[in-house]
Order: C-alpha cells, then sequence, then structure tokens
C-alpha cells in the first residue's frame, strides 16, 4: 500500500494547479474550473487521512470519507448557482471576463 | 506503488491542461480527466463508494453542467491581451512553493500506515453502508443543512435564470440578426 504522504503530495500539486490557475485565468468559466480541481485536492486528502486513521476505530475513520460526501453535495450546488450567475452575467454583459466586473466591487 | 505513479502523472497533466488549455471546452475535458483518475485513486484509498459517486456526480452531473454553459454561451479562448502577464511568473512560483511546502511538511511528519485487517476492519472498503452509518448518526445535523441548501440551491438557480416580461420580449426579436453574420462569428 502506498503511505499516505504520497496522496498528500499529489493533493498538493493539484491543489496548487488549481491555485495558479485561479489566479492567472481571466475567464470566469475557467475559474470555476479551477476552483472544482481545488476541490477534488482536498477531498484526496480527506480519503488519504481517512485510511490513515483507520487505527482510531470505524466512527472516526469513516469521517473523512463522509465529509467528502457533503462536500460533493456542496460543489453541485455552488455550481448550479454560480453557473447561473454566470449565465445572468453573461446575458445582461456578453462577456465572462472577470477584468470587465470590476463594478461589482466596493 | 507503479499504479500510483501512473495515476498521480495522469491527475497531474489533467489539471494542467486545466491551466493552459485556452479553451474552455479543452479545459472542461481535461477535468473531467483528472476527476476520472481520482476516482480511481479513490477506489486504491478503500472508499469504493465515494469513486462511483465521483463518477456519477462530478464527472457526470458537474461535468456535463459545465460543459452545457460554455456551449450555451459559446465563449472561446480568453482576449489575448492581458494586463496581468507579468504576475503571471509570480503566481506560477507562489504555486510551486506552496505545493513543495506541502508535501515537505507531509513527508517530514510521515507516519506508518496502519495494518491491512485494521483499515479493512475500520472502513470496509468504503462501502455505502459504512458511509451511510456515518451520515445518519454523527453527521445528522450536517446531513440535514446539505438538504437546507440544495433546496436553497435550486430556488436561487431558478430565481437567477429567470426572465422578467421586458427581456422575455428583447429575445424573441433576436432571430432577425442577420444569419450571414453568426456564421462568419463561428
Amino acid at each position: 500500500m502506498v503511505a499516505t504522504e504520497y496522496y498528500v503530495a499529489l493533493s498538493a500539486i493539484l491543489f496548487s494547479v488549481g491555485a495558479v490557475g485561479f489566479l492567472t485565468r481571466r475567464s470566469a468559466i475557467m475559474i470555476f474550473l479551477c476552483v472544482e480541481l481545488m476541490l477534488n485536492a482536498a477531498n484526496l486528502a480527506l480519503v488519504a487521512f481517512a485510511r490513515q486513521w483507520s487505527s482510531a476505530g470505524v466512527a472516526t475513520a469513516m469521517n473523512g470519507q463522509t465529509a467528502v460526501f457533503i462536500i460533493l453535495a456542496i460543489a453541485a450546488a455552488e455550481v448550479a448557482i454560480g453557473l447561473g450567475i454566470l449565465v445572468a452575467i453573461f446575458r445582461h454583459r456578453a462577456s465572462t471576463n472577470v477584468d470587465t466586473l470590476s463594478e461589482v466591487r466596493f | 506503488m507503479v499504479g500510483f505513479i501512473i495515476l498521480a502523472i495522469l491527475a497531474t497533466l489533467g489539471a494542467i491542461g486545466v491551466v493552459t488549455f485556452r479553451q474552455p471546452v479543452h479545459a472542461a475535458l481535461s477535468l473531467v480527466g483528472t476527476l476520472l483518475t481520482l476516482a480511481v485513486t479513490y477506489v486504491t484509498l478503500e472508499a469504493h463508494f465515494l469513486g462511483a459517486i465521483q463518477v456519477i456526480v462530478y464527472a457526470g452531473a458537474i461535468m456535463v453542467l459545465f460543459l452545457f454553459v460554455i456551449m450555451l454561451l459559446n465563449v472561446g479562448g480568453g482576449p489575448k491581451v492581458d494586463r496581468f502577464r507579468a504576475l503571471r511568473p509570480l503566481a506560477i512560483l507562489v504555486g510551486g512553493l506552496g505545493a513543495a511546502g506541502i508535501a515537505l511538511v507531509a513527508f517530514l511528519d510521515a507516519r506508518p500506515l496502519p495494518g491491512r485487517d485494521v483499515i479493512d476492519s475500520a472502513l470496509a472498503g468504503g462501502g455505502a453502508g459504512r458511509v451511510g452509518d456515518a451520515l445518519f448518526s454523527d453527521f445528522l445535523f450536517a446531513f440535514h443543512l446539505v438538504g437546507v441548501l440544495l433546496l436553497t440551491g435550486i430556488i436561487g438557480a431558478v430565481g437567477l435564470v429567470q426572465r422578467r416580461p421586458q427581456e422575455a420580449q428583447q429575445v424573441v426579436s433576436e432571430p432577425t440578426v442577420e444569419p450571414h453574420e453568426e456564421l462568419t462569428h463561428a
């Protein structure tokens, strides 16, 4: 079996790639995709930690996997709302470039 | 170990594709590849139910929603002019440093895995039964909150995409646009 630290390293790589994409891409859809990538990196770490903690008993070991299940549901709701906002913005401005949305800020 | 290395390389390549592809459709399909690879990785981590859910919900439902919106909006590659191009190497440097730091801490604080029998008895392969047991006992409150969240999400999505009557009339007049113009754009 592969040790947990390798999975954590893979998770860190995926999260960093997602974060770099979040910082460098300008299209709102691409930013959304990068957020999904970061969520999945966190999920991978949680599943790896769940296996690492299996010596602490059934209830503690399943906490990680159940948290991933709840994160999946939240991600689904987040994508539905976010893409709805994106469609609404696109209908008014015909663009999803976040640089041109500067009036959203205070 | 060989299987993990293959999965890690595939997942990282998919992730880099998400960040580097100009076309959103290519990036979304690249993310689908990463998500499917992660589903296989969950199976190797004794989380079979989560692997199946990852394929069904993430690679299935969520990414179909993404591709649907990308095609609905017909967005191409971003603008060529980028005001923050000078900051791009800095972003990559920060990301690389962050990943290296987390991985370094993980390897410095490495702990031995519990035995095969301990993992099997605690996780039971991560089947739906064990996840359901945890969901309806320790996570019952979170489960209810997720239900409220999903209901709010449905109402919010319907409310956001709903058109007002005057907007709907504008849309009816849209097909009067010259068809040639659309062809040249495509």
